[in-house]
């Protein structure tokens, strides 16, 4: 009866100090805040695949980017979790992962599976997010007809070799800070997954030389494609830089002409003047 | 007593009395606390101030400003009265010429006030560029501080010769003194033919030199592109608002040195009258100038141009403004034109109103244009959007107003204020009916 007793004592004490306990680390677990990733996988054309990864969180009622954070990049393969890499966010809650598809299993249907893991740390709790992609190219090229230039580009999902139709793409030439749009806002690919702009005389470039971009943005299924082809079919650039001419902000080597003539000739005119009433000065003090 | 003996014993320089004293050490208590305090903005940088990246010109640029206009008196006065042959000018031009000289030497030491790092002066002109009108300005105002300096020295010349015999036994010190400064001079046939062809060339010389130092200064404002400052008139809205400036200071410190040395019968009446006339003047031309200034722009609607009238016009700085276009111009206008208007005391009254409408006018033409850059800075702190100056500003200010009288009052204190030799002559002339040969 006794060890009953007391057995039912410390059973109860036991499971009141894990409430306890699990109150608290609830509690403790309240106060962190929740972090939110946003993934998109990015793919350019002979260049790179990687993610582009964002890691928000409401602090104070305001969206604020959150850096640091380490981030874990495992291939989700039949509900098994193989781990790619690790990857930390930046001062803007950024970063981006460099993928090797090569070394990425996919599922039957040839679709990429991926799972970024954060384990969670003191201010934030813990959080994952899943995507899923398949491989998609875009191959352009540049042909002239009646004098006009064109560009065209076709869309093909890897994964099954087939052209892809009625998919937005987007064509804009790289500028120095954002790029040139260029056709209509909307361009659907068509039954053969291409389309074709026609491209505007005069566009400058460095040495004629246009970098035209083909974008598929943020889809779905693809990510975002994008592929870029140079020609020289832009206005040379003349460098039209007054680095070396005599101007109003150069430096004192390069004051204009005029500038150092006019004011010199009033100043010594007027100081010519001044040396002439000193001497006369003098002169009255010697006569 | 010979009429020569007479104006010397009316016209050379007499010791202050009681109040003269206290006036003086007022001065130099007002200018001792202004140099502290601008010893302490040295060491601690100008965050004493409330100067700041958008009012990077504050008071100590309106004051200079100021200074700048008034020291266009020397050419209004001496050199346009001249040329139109106005020969009333005789008991001004002297006073004309130390209000200028005062003037033009304190808005160089004003302009190093407002230098962070006044240590750096000679870097500007070491570094200088001369695309910029500030290199101008640094070159000009030397030039016109020397150029008005022997205006006011020439024509001293045969007065310093006077003093000096007059001050032989009575203070041989100061008769010492004059001597030397009066360079040998007898006023033989040789020493004058120099003379008057010295101030002929420094009465014509001070013109040219007098509208490029206005019109540098408006230059600094109209090459920036800024509302309120970018305008084709501002060289010549500059010139006549230096007019009124200058001739308002004139006609208030002459009624002050006419009241405080007796000299009611060298400075009558109907130069007040004139000089009320040459004041009304130039307060119409400067009137009509700011006219074209605020009218044109409101005409024309640009969004800038109209928030920037608008502050001026009812917002913020309105009380200012209709002081400085009511109390500074069309107040004086409308008393002047009357004839009672332009007797001594309103005379001096309305010349210390346009004195205080000139200084106010520069003021409200530096500040409320930085106020509203054309390029405003992000996310910029309230604070930015106002100015006033701070205690120390204040302080340095008014003291650099006190050291601009204390020399005016040094200079009365030590030199003949009404030219002994000229009006001698000129008195002779005039009992003999012949036509007095001198210049100034």
């Amino acid at each position: 009866m006794k060890i009953k007793i007391i057995s039912v004592l410390f059973i109860y004490f036991l499971s009141l100090g894990n409430s306890i306990l699990f109150q608290h680390l609830q509690a403790q677990n309240d106060k962190k805040n929740t972090v939110r990733l946003s993934v998109n996988y990015v793919r350019i054309m002979n260049e790179k695949d990687f993610l582009e990864i964002k890691a928000i969180s409401k602090i104070n009622k305001k969206s604020t980017r959150i850096p640091n954070l380490e981030l874990f990049i495992h291939n989700n393969i039949d509900n098994q979790l193989v781990l790619l890499g690790k990857s930390t966010t930046n001062n803007d809650g950024e970063s981006n992962y460099l993928l090797n598809l090569k070394k990425i299993k996919t599922d039957s249907t040839n679709t990429y599976h991926l799972k970024i893991l954060f384990k969670g740390n003191d201010l934030f709790k813990k959080t994952a997010k899943k995507i899923s992609f398949k491989k998609a190219d875009i191959y352009t090229k540049i042909f002239t007809k009646d004098s006009i230039n064109f560009i065209t580009a076709e869309l093909k999902d890897t994964s099954n070799d087939s052209l892809i139709e009625g998919e937005p793409l987007v064509v804009q030439i790289k500028r120095l800070f954002k790029p040139l749009k260029i056709g209509d806002e909307l361009m659907f690919t068509n039954n053969n997954g291409a389309i074709t702009v026609p491209i505007e005389q005069g566009i400058p470039g460095v040495d004629g030389n246009l970098t035209i971009e083909v974008v598929l943005e943020e889809h779905d299924n693809y990510g975002t494609v994008k592929a870029s082809i140079k020609a020289p079919i832009g206005v040379p650039i003349v460098d039209e830089s007054t680095f070396d001419k005599r101007t109003m902000w150069s430096p004192r080597s390069k004051t204009p002409i005029f500038l150092l003539v006019i004011p010199n000739i009033l100043t010594l005119g007027l100081w010519g003047f001044i040396i002439y009433l000193i001497i006369n000065l003098f002169k009255i003090q010697k006569s | 007593m010979k009429n020569t003996d007479k104006l010397i014993l009316d016209l050379a320089p007499q010791k202050f009395g009681k109040a003269g004293i206290v006036w003086t050490w007022i001065l130099i208590l007002i200018s001792l606390i202004g140099i502290i305090a601008y010893i302490d903005q040295v060491i601690k940088g100008q965050v004493v101030t409330n100067m700041h990246d958008y009012a990077l010109w504050g008071i100590y640029i309106s004051n200079f400003v100021f200074f700048v206009a008034t020291s266009f008196v020397g050419t209004v006065t001496v050199a346009v009265l001249r040329l139109t042959d106005n020969s009333w000018r005789t008991p001004i031009v002297r006073i004309a010429e130390i209000i200028s000289l005062a003037a033009i030497i304190m808005a160089g030491i004003t302009i190093m006030i407002d230098m962070g790092r006044p240590d750096r002066l000679l870097n500007l002109f070491i570094h200088g560029r001369l695309q910029s009108p500030i290199i101008w300005d640094v070159i000009i105002i030397p030039t016109y501080i020397i150029i008005s300096l022997l205006l006011l020295y020439f024509p001293l010349l045969p007065d310093f010769a006077l003093l000096k015999s007059y001050f032989k036994d009575k203070n041989p010190k100061l008769s010492n003194a004059y001597g030397k400064l009066s360079l040998n001079w007898t006023g033989n046939k040789k020493q004058k033919k120099i003379q008057l062809n010295s101030i002929k060339i420094i009465a014509i010389l001070i013109i040219p030199a007098g509208f490029i130092l206005q019109t540098i200064d408006a230059w600094l404002f109209s090459t920036l592109f800024r509302v309120g400052w970018d305008s084709t008139n501002m060289g010549a809205y500059f010139i006549s608002g230096a007019s009124v400036a200058g001739v308002g200071a004139l006609v208030a410190i002459i009624y002050v040195i006419r009241k405080a040395y007796k000299l009611e019968k060298y400075i009558t009446d109907l130069h007040f009258d004139k000089l009320g006339k040459f004041l009304v003047l130039t307060c119409l031309i400067y009137l009509y100038f700011n006219i074209n200034e605020y009218l044109i722009p409101e005409f024309t609607s640009k969004k800038e141009e109209i928030t920037h009238i608008n502050v001026l016009i009812s917002g913020e700085y309105s009380s200012l403004f209709w002081f400085v276009i009511i109390g500074g111009l069309i107040i004086p206008i409308i008393v002047l034109l009357f004839k009672n208007g332009r007797k001594p005391l309103p005379m001096f009254l309305i010349g210390l109103l346009v004195v205080v409408g000139s200084w106010w006018k520069r003021y409200l033409i530096v500040t409320p244009t930085l106020l509203h850059p054309f390029l405003p800075i992000q996310g910029v702190p309230e604070s930015w959007h106002h100015y006033f100056p701070s205690v120390h500003e204040w302080l340095i200010t008014i003291s650099t107003l006190a050291m601009c009288l204390l020399i005016i009052t040094m200079l009365v204190r030590y030199l003949p204020i009404i030219p002994i030799q000229r009006t001698n002559d000129e008195q002779e002339a005039l009992s003999e009916n012949k036509t007095p040969c001198y210049e100034n």
